[in-house]
This record gives structure tokens, C-alpha cells and sequence, in this order.
């Protein structure tokens, strides 16, 4: 039986972020779409649900910060990872009080991110 | 600006010191010690950021330019503040780094000082902004793949710039260099005028020169009519724009018309159809300056272009060859059938599809008059352009160009009446197919495959590579060159192996790790690399075929194709990413290491040119301000300085950074066991055993005392300014052991931490009482044996340079034991190698542990 791929969302507004990772994960097996402006993140969600969100902080209107509060209002079940280079302990702990599952500082190993979405994923089916 | 310090106040401050200020100076040193290494922490952190294995952006650019920056001027502020503002020029020689890496940061382009003119042989991808990435690439092809590619050299970009600036013109191109980039229009009055300048100005003297002389060595003896081709390459046209068929190239160019031809060819660079196609692809202006390539023609009877994977439908996994009778003007131009084949990319290469054209005309080269028609006769027009074994090395050439590019390539090839290959140019090919997207269930068709290692070690270059296992365990007996395609399995990431990695798939070391210079030449060079997988060379059989995916880092048995595949379907490969070449440019001016000797005038502040030059400049004065101050003087109330009491003749004082030995009031001296510098231990421990230090009584000959006798002895001094006194300066980590024994001068500096990537030896000798033969003796002997433990070493004369970095500890330690023995085994040796063949025997005695003179 083929298992349903699980569904990454990422966002950030430099491209090479998601040229980067999107084949990584694809690779791995994981369906990802990628996004540079957060709106497009917001309109997503409201039409399919996401495993995992991946998303920057500093970006345009909306941030980062937006897009997480938005997901954790519209869609619980989707796990959001912040990913910044203006990682600071008080950045780290607002996040992760923002209902963040994990929080990891630029630059970063993309086996790193790869092995924590794996992690987040393996024990539950799916999103429909 | 500060007063130049007198003669007299250097000497009081020598002679005088007080405690407080040796307390300042000591703080200060230390201060510069902290800031030096984290410029190198910096450095290394960046080198490991090219790989592909971590994500960064553009934020980290700047902070990494920011943090370069700040580290750099806190330590040459130091070193002045040290030395009494000794080196102003330092400052300038930093400011002039500064900006050219914040030109890196910001996209501009530098012109580098480069000759006018380089041979293909010296040129390949480190040094594109010189010669254009064409030429860059085509010297790559050759030096590294060993390809046949046409003679020739590059007439760079520092030559273009000078032309223009004496025709008048360099103000108007900024001017429209800056124009374009704020995205005017209207600017095409111009850029005909800089053309038409460029075309009418005389080109100066020194210039034409440089290019006539390059032109005559291409002639061989008794040759007449030599035609030469004349290619532009942009230093433009390094990522995904090819710029094909925007500037021009001249063909057929006759000895007297190269210096017209190269105007002609800088002028294509101003014209509204460029201007045009970058604003198409929405590309920065450039810098403005073009290098161009001068190359012999090949006599060709076929020529055409090869790409490596078909652009329309790359899922065929097909190349796809073109080729017309003559030059290739009619395949790159059009306006002729020309014959079309497609050859499968899988070993073997047969031919899938074959359209043959009826070849009514072709192109020649004709002495004075360029490329011109012929017609072919009616005999061979409908006969294939070219042979089928001839095909199957194109196409094998092609996917080695493609496998070491890590991209599709579109590239332009000739055949001369010979048979032999050609190639002419080779760029990324543009694939204009929707990419296919990657497997459904890669990770499942992975796992059919038998999983060798997994996860051993750490990636150096991330990438997926294929091929037959090529054990090499014993570094020294490498082979000159290793067949292209092989996985290189090896124990040890020596820097020789560095030189093999050219061509190879994919490498494996069971030793090393990610920072050290092995990884970097990994990384320049593209190779996938797992080091420190520690038993690979155990696991992996030689002649097996693998696939080594330094992505997971994983090792399949068999060829992988879906991931091979895989890599070449990413979208772009990563290293052709815009941060990418913004790092590696900006690491160009920052991490290369040019003052290497200081005992050469070239060790100057105003030759520093890039970050670490500036550091290595300031360490090496700052150390030699300290060794000035009179430490034999220094009351022995002060702590931090004390005499070190040995069971040889050495007398070496010891000054305290922190952490570096312990004091017990009232003393005076220190012992071996009071030590706790990390470093300085196992040095002193192996000097002092029993037989190390070389006491044996040195039976001069005549010949040798008489050259010491006649030999003017202000060796040490005049060579580094550093008066007798024998000094350690250390802390809990670090050692800088400055050595005077008889009359040669030993340096060890060295960081011995928990943290690999932190530790280094830098081990340097020169001088001795004999004659320069024997001293010179001597310095090989040394050589070798840094050699044989790992150092690379340099020599020239009776100087030795050994370095060695990024060892974990234990190794470390048994370095620096081996450095101890080395000074008390060397001490007297000059004295009695009185030939060459005992070096080796001298050699071996040291390496079988022995000492220098038998006991008796």
C-alpha cells in the first residue's frame, strides 16, 4: 500500500531559501509548495490543509508572525517552524509561546530542517 | 596621523619596559590573538557554507561581510596600538579589501591586476573575473578533464579597462553603466558612440605589445598563414545567461589583424541588441570590461555543437548532436540543413535517431579573408559529417564535461582531418522543457538498492555522484591522475589528494572533516565528498560500483540512475545560485592566503590583499613587537613571565596569556609539571627525553666552519628583527615558540583546542651555521619529514614552511610530539649532511625514531 505524502508549506521571501529545500524534501517525499509572499500562504491553507508550515519572519505584510497566527487560528493541525536569520532568545521564545513547534536560526543544515519535519510527521497520518 | 616613533623610543620601549606597560601590551596581544582567530573562524565558517549544505541568504552575506569587516580592524587597530603605529599603510591596504568585498556583496564586478594577457593554461573558474567565464570555462575543460582544446591565451579584463581608459571612454561607460542600472531608456546615442570609440582609439603601446608577443608564441617554426580565432568572454555570462550570439567573435583572423579583431570584438560589447537581451533577462550591467580569447584554428574537417541532454524533451535521455562539413558557422548560425543525430546518454552511446542533410556548402578558413563558402563536392554531400566512433567520443566527452559542470552543457566541438577531438566552447545549456518533476517515490526506487554506509562522517560537498570504487589508502603512492568517472575511496583528506579530485565522481575519506583544505579544494572543484567516514576504505571494495548520495549521505551499491537524474533535474544547481557566486566571490577576496614568507620583501602591509593576508601580516609583526620587549629584565613579581627550568641547555622564557602554566609565589622559574599550556607539552615533553636533544659534539669540517667563519651572522636579526632570547608565548590553547639555537631560527605557532576546525601548526625554519648546500640539505630533510606527518610544506633555500590544520586533538598532540623531537634532532644537522644521499638516511633514522648521531 502507498502511504499519502505528507503535505510542507514553505514561505520566505529570498527564493534560494525554497529553491533550496523544496527539492530536498521533495526528495525525501514529501509534497511541497512554495511560496515567497505570505498572502499566498494565507489563501492556501483556507482552501487545503498543510502538515507543516515552514515559514521566515521578517517578510512584507504579512510577516511571519501573521501568516503563524492565522494558521494556528484556521488550521490547528498544521505545525509551524520558524525559520530566521534574526534569531535572538526573545525572538525564539515569542515564537514558540506563539504556538511555533520549533524554531531554527539561518544559516542552517538542510538536513537539520529535513530530519525535524520528518520527525514532526512520522508518527500521525497524513492531512487529508 | 600619529608621529612616526623614533629609533631612540623603540629602543627605550625594548630596553625599559615597565610592568605596566608590558601588562598593556601583553592585554592587547591577547586581544589581537581573539580577533585574528575569529577572522580565521569566519573564513573556515564560509568555505563550509559553499558546500550546499546549509540554506543561508543574502542576510547572512552581510553579516558575514560586517563581521569579516569588524574582526580585521579591531586587529590591525591592535597591531598600531602595539607597535606604535608601525604600519599606517595597513589601514589603506584594509580599506582597499573593504570595498572590494561590499563590490562583491553588492553584485558589481572587480577587475582584478591581472596581466594582460594570460595563457590558456593558467586560466579556469577561480580566476573568471579576468578572463570571462568562456574562457574560464574552456581552461577548466582542458586543465581539469584533459580535453583537447585549440591553443591559445586571453587578452583580460584589466586590459580592456586600461584600453578604455586611455581612449577616453571610461567615464561615459560608468557613466552608462550606472544609467542602465537605475533602468533609463534612450541610452542607445550612447552606447554607439563608446562602440565607434572603442573601434577608432589606438590601442597603447605596452598593450599591443603584450598581444603581439602572445601571438608570435602560437607561431610554431616555419609556420605561415597561422589563423587564429577571436572569441569574447563576458565576464557577464556566468549563470544562466549565455549571452550566444550577442557579442561577436571573429574567425579567421590573420596574425597582423588580431589587435583590430580584439576592437572589434570589446566594441560588440556597446550595442542596443546587448543592452536589449540584459534587460530581457533583467541582469546587472556588468562591469564593462571584456576579456577575449585568442585561439589557433583547428584545420577542422567537421565541427558543430553537442548538447548533453535534449532541451525540448530532457526526459529522453538523449544528447543531441549537430554537424556540418568545415567550421561550425552554419550549425551555430542557421541557414543551412545540417546533420542531426541523437545518441543515448548511457554508456555505450548508441545512436537512436540519425537525419543526414545534403551538404551543398560549408565554411572554411582562408588566409586573409576569414570564414568563407565552399562548396562541397557531389561526392561527399550526402556522407555523415561524422564517423560513428567519432560520435561516441563526443558523446562521452559531453557527459564528463556535464558530470564535472554539474549541469547540462550546450557545447560547441571540432574534428580536425586527423580525427582528433576538439572543444571550442561549453556552457549551460539553456533547458527550456518544463522540468520534469522529481520521481513520484524516489525514496522508494532508492530502496530497491543495497545501502553500503549511511551516515558516516559528514558531507564536505553536498551533490550525488556515480561510479567505480578507487581505493587509495596510502597517500603516497598516488597515481598521477586517476581514470575520470571514479569514486576516490581514501583514508586520509591529505591536500595531495586535493590534486587528484579533478574528474572524480564522488570522493569518501575515512579521515578529515569538513573544514579543512581538503574540503575546500572539494568544494572549488564541485566534487559530492563524505569525509571521516572512518572505515570506508574497509566497506567499500575496489572497482565496485556505487552511488555516493552526499546529499542524506548515504552509499548505494549499483548505479542510482532516478538519483543521478534527479540531480540533474533540480531546477538550477545550487552552486549556480546568485548568493552562491556572491559567496565564492566574496570569499575570493577574503580567504586566499598570499603572504606566505616572512622573510620575503613581498611580506609587506601594502601587498595585503585580501582578509587573511591582513591578519597572518599582523600576527607575524605583533609577535615581533613582543619578542622585542626586555623580558630577561621583566621583574619576576610579574606572574605572567617566567624563566622555564629544563634538564637540556635551552633557555626559554615563558609569557602567560592566560592559562598557560602555573606560579608559585616567590619562584622565579617554572617546571615541566607546572605547565598547563595544552600545546607547549608535548613539545617540551619529547625536547627533553632522553636523547632527543642533539648533543653529540658537531665535527666541523673546514670547509664548514670556514663559511660560517666568512658569513656575515646577523642571520636572525636582519631576516626578523628579533633579538636571541628564546620565547614562548602561550595560553591554555595556544603556543608561539620562538626558537634561536645556534644559528638558525626555528617558529612554532600553533592552536591545540577540542574543536578541530580551531587547531593548526605553522612550523618554520631557516638559517644554520654551514654552507647554503648543506643548510639547504637540511631543509629537505625537514620537508620530507613535516611531509611524511601530513604538513604541507614549501621550501626555498635553507627556509622551510610546514603547515598542517583541522586535526582533532590526539592528533594534534602527536604532531606536536614529533615537532618537539624534530627541533632537538635538527639542531646540529647541517653540520653533518655533507651529501644528498645521507638525507635519506637521516630521514629514515628520524622516522624509525632513532637519533640523529648514534649514541656512544
Amino acid at each position: 500500500m502507498k502511504a499519502t505524502r505528507k503535505k510542507v508549506l514553505l514561505l520566505d521571501d529570498e527564493p534560494i531559501v525554497c529553491e533550496r529545500l523544496k527539492p530536498a524534501l521533495e526528495k525525501i517525499g514529501f509534497y511541497v509548495e512554495s511560496y515567497t509572499e505570505g498572502q499566498k500562504v494565507v489563501d492556501r491553507v483556507m482552501e487545503e490543509t498543510f502538515d507543516v508550515l515552514v515559514t521566515d519572519l521578517k517578510m512584507q505584510k504579512p510577516d511571519g508572525l501573521e501568516v503563524m497566527d492565522f494558521v494556528r487560528q484556521h488550521a490547528p493541525a498544521t505545525k509551524v517552524i520558524i525559520i530566521t536569520g534574526f534569531a535572538t532568545v526573545d525572538t525564539a521564545v515569542e515564537t514558540l509561546k506563539g504556538g511555533a513547534v520549533d524554531f531554527i536560526a539561518k544559516p542552517f543544515k538542510i538536513r537539520t530542517l529535513c530530519d525535524l519535519i520528518v520527525k514532526l510527521t512520522s508518527s500521525e497520518p497524513a492531512a487529508p | 596621523m600619529p608621529p612616526t616613533p623614533t629609533l631612540r623610543s623603540l629602543l627605550a620601549r625594548r630596553r625599559n619596559a615597565t610592568v605596566e606597560e608590558v601588562r598593556e601590551t601583553l592585554h592587547r596581544f591577547r586581544s589581537l590573538v581573539e580577533q585574528n582567530d575569529r577572522v580565521l573562524e569566519l573564513i573556515a565558517d564560509a568555505g563550509e557554507k559553499l558546500g550546499g549544505e546549509y540554506v543561508f541568504d543574502s542576510k547572512y552575506l552581510q553579516d558575514l561581510a560586517g563581521a569579516l569587516r569588524d574582526a580585521a580592524h579591531s586587529v590591525v587597530t591592535t597591531l598600531n596600538a602595539i607597535s606604535n603605529d608601525r604600519y599606517p599603510e595597513l589601514l589603506d591596504a584594509l580599506a582597499a579589501i573593504d570595498e572590494s568585498v561590499k563590490a562583491a556583496l553588492e553584485c558589481r564586478l572587480a577587475v582584478p591586476d591581472s596581466p594582460y594577457v594570460l595563457p590558456l593554461s593558467e586560466v579556469g573558474l577561480p580566476n573568471l573575473e579576468a578572463v570571462g567565464a568562456k574562457m574560464a570555462r574552456l581552461g577548466e575543460v582542458r586543465s581539469r578533464l584533459g580535453c583537447s582544446v585549440p591553443e591559445g591565451f586571453v587578452v583580460t579584463t584589466h586590459a580592456c579597462r586600461d584600453f578604455l581608459r586611455s581612449a577616453g571612454l571610461l567615464e561615459a561607460v560608468e557613466i552608462l553603466g550606472r544609467r542602465f542600472a537605475e533602468g533609463r531608456d534612450g541610452l542607445e546615442v550612447e552606447t554607439a558612440r563608446i562602440h565607434q570609440g572603442i573601434l577608432e582609439a589606438s590601442i597603447p603601446r605596452k598593450l599591443a605589445r603584450a598581444i603581439r608577443r602572445a601571438v608570435a608564441r602560437l607561431v610554431k617554426p616555419g609556420e605561415k598563414d597561422l589563423l587564429l580565432a577571436i572569441r569574447s568572454s563576458g565576464v557577464e555570462e556566468d549563470g544562466e545567461l549565455s549571452f550566444a550570439g550577442q557579442y561577436e567573435s571573429v574567425l579567421g583572423v590573420s596574425v597582423d589583424d588580431v589587435c583590430s579583431a580584439w576592437q572589434r570584438v570589446v566594441a560588440s560589447m556597446y550595442t542596443p541588441g546587448v543592452l536589449d537581451y540584459l534587460r530581457q533577462y533583467h541582469a546587472p550591467p556588468g562591469c564593462g570590461f571584456m576579456a577575449v580569447g585568442v585561439l589557433r584554428m583547428v584545420p577542422v574537417r567537421a565541427s558543430g555543437v553537442v548538447y548533453s541532454l535534449d532541451p525540448n524533451a530532457p526526459e529522453n535521455d538523449v544528447l543531441v548532436v549537430s554537424a556540418a562539413l568545415g567550421l561550425g558557422k552554419l550549425v551555430v548560425e542557421g541557414g543551412a540543413p545540417v546533420d542531426r543525430l541523437e545518441i543515448s546518454r548511457d554508456p555505450g552511446h548508441e545512436v537512436v535517431s540519425r537525419r543526414l542533410a545534403r551538404k551543398e556548402h560549408m565554411f572554411v578558413a582562408v588566409p586573409g579573408r576569414g570564414a568563407v563558402v565552399e562548396t562541397v563536392p557531389e561526392s561527399e554531400r550526402l556522407e555523415p559529417a561524422v564517423a560513428p566512433w567519432e560520435l561516441a567520443e563526443l558523446a562521452d566527452t559531453a557527459c564528463r564535461i556535464e558530470q564535472y559542470m554539474k549541469s547540462a552543457q550546450d557545447i560547441e566541438w571540432a574534428i580536425d582531418h586527423a580525427g582528433r577531438l576538439y572543444i571550442l566552447q561549453a556552457r549551460p545549456l539553456r533547458v527550456t522543457a518544463p522540468m520534469k518533476p522529481p520521481e513520484r517515490n524516489l525514496s522508494e526506487v532508492v530502496g530497491r538498492y543495497p545501502v553500503l554506509m549511511r551516515e558516516k562522517g559528514e558531507v564536505a560537498c553536498r551533490g550525488i555522484g556515480a561510479g567505480p570504487v578507487r581505493i587509495v589508502a596510502d597517500p603516497e603512492e598516488l597515481p598521477q591522475r586517476l581514470a575520470p568517472g571514479a569514486v576516490i575511496v581514501a583514508r586520509a583528506a591529505t591536500p595531495r589528494l586535493g590534486g587528484l579530485l579533478a574528474g572524480a565522481s564522488a570522493v569518501i575519506t575515512d579521515l578529515g572533516n569538513a573544514t579543512g583544505h581538503f574540503a575546500t579544494v572539494a568544494r572549488e572543484l564541485r566534487v559530492p565528498t563524505v569525509v571521516g567516514a572512518e572505515s570506508a576504505t574497509q566497506t567499500l571494495v575496489e572497482g565496485m560500483e556505487v552511488t555516493v548520495d552526499a546529499e542524506d549521505n548515504v552509499v548505494y551499491g549499483g548505479r542510482v540512475e532516478a538519483l543521478l537524474r534527479y540531480q540533474l533535474f533540480e531546477r538550477s544547481s545550487f552552486a549556480d545560485a546568485a548568493e552562491f557566486r556572491i559567496l565564492r566571490r566574496m570569499l575570493r577576496r577574503i580567504a586566499p592566503l598570499g603572504l606566505r614568507d616572512p622573510t620575503s620583501p613581498a611580506f609587506a602591509a601594502n601587498r595585503c590583499a585580501t582578509y587573511h593576508d591582513i591578519i597572518r601580516f599582523a600576527h607575524e609583526k605583533a609577535i615581533a613587537e613582543l619578542t622585542e620587549i626586555g623580558w630577561v629584565s621583566t621583574p619576576s613579581g610579574v606572574p605572567w613571565v617566567r624563566r622555564l627550568d629544563l634538564p637540556i641547555p635551552l633557555d626559554l622564557v615563558l609569557i602567560d596569556l592566560g592559562g598557560g602554566f602555573r606560579v608559585e609565589a616567590g619562584t622565579t622559574t617554572v617546571t615541566v609539571a607546572d605547565l598547563t599550556s595544552r600545546p607547549l607539552l608535548p613539545v617540551i615533553e619529547e625536547l627533553t627525553l632522553g636523547g632527543a636533544w642533539e648533543t653529540a659534539p658537531a665535527d666541523m669540517d673546514l670547509e664548514g666552519f670556514m663559511s660560517s667563519a666568512t658569513r656575515s651572522m646577523p642571520l636572525t636579526g636582519g631576516l626578523t628583527g628579533r633579538p636571541e632570547q628564546n620565547l614562548a608565548i602561550v595560553s591554555k590553547e595556544y603556543l608561539h615558540l620562538s626558537l634561536r639555537l645556534g644559528y638558525h631560527f626555528n617558529i612554532v605557532d600553533t592552536h591545540l583546542g577540542d574543536t578541530p576546525a580551531d587547531n593548526y601548526i605553522y612550523f618554520r625554519f631557516v638559517g644554520g651555521v654551514t654552507e647554503i648546500t648543506r643548510r639547504s640539505r637540511r631543509a629537505m630533510l625537514l620537508k620530507r619529514i613535516l611531509e611524511s606527518h601530513g604538513f604541507v610544506a614549501e621550501g626555498r633555500g635553507d627556509l622551510v614552511v610546514g603547515r598542517v590544520k583541522s586535526l582533532d586533538a590526539d592528533a594534534m598532540v602527536h604532531r606536536l610530539r614529533m615537532v618537539g623531537r624534530l627541533i632537538g634532532f635538527t639542531r646540529q644537522l647541517d653540520i653533518h649532511l655533507r651529501s644528498d644521499h645521507l638525507v635519506d638516511e637521516y630521514v629514515a633514522r628520524f622516522l624509525n625514531g632513532e637519533a640523529a648521531s648514534p649514541k656512544v
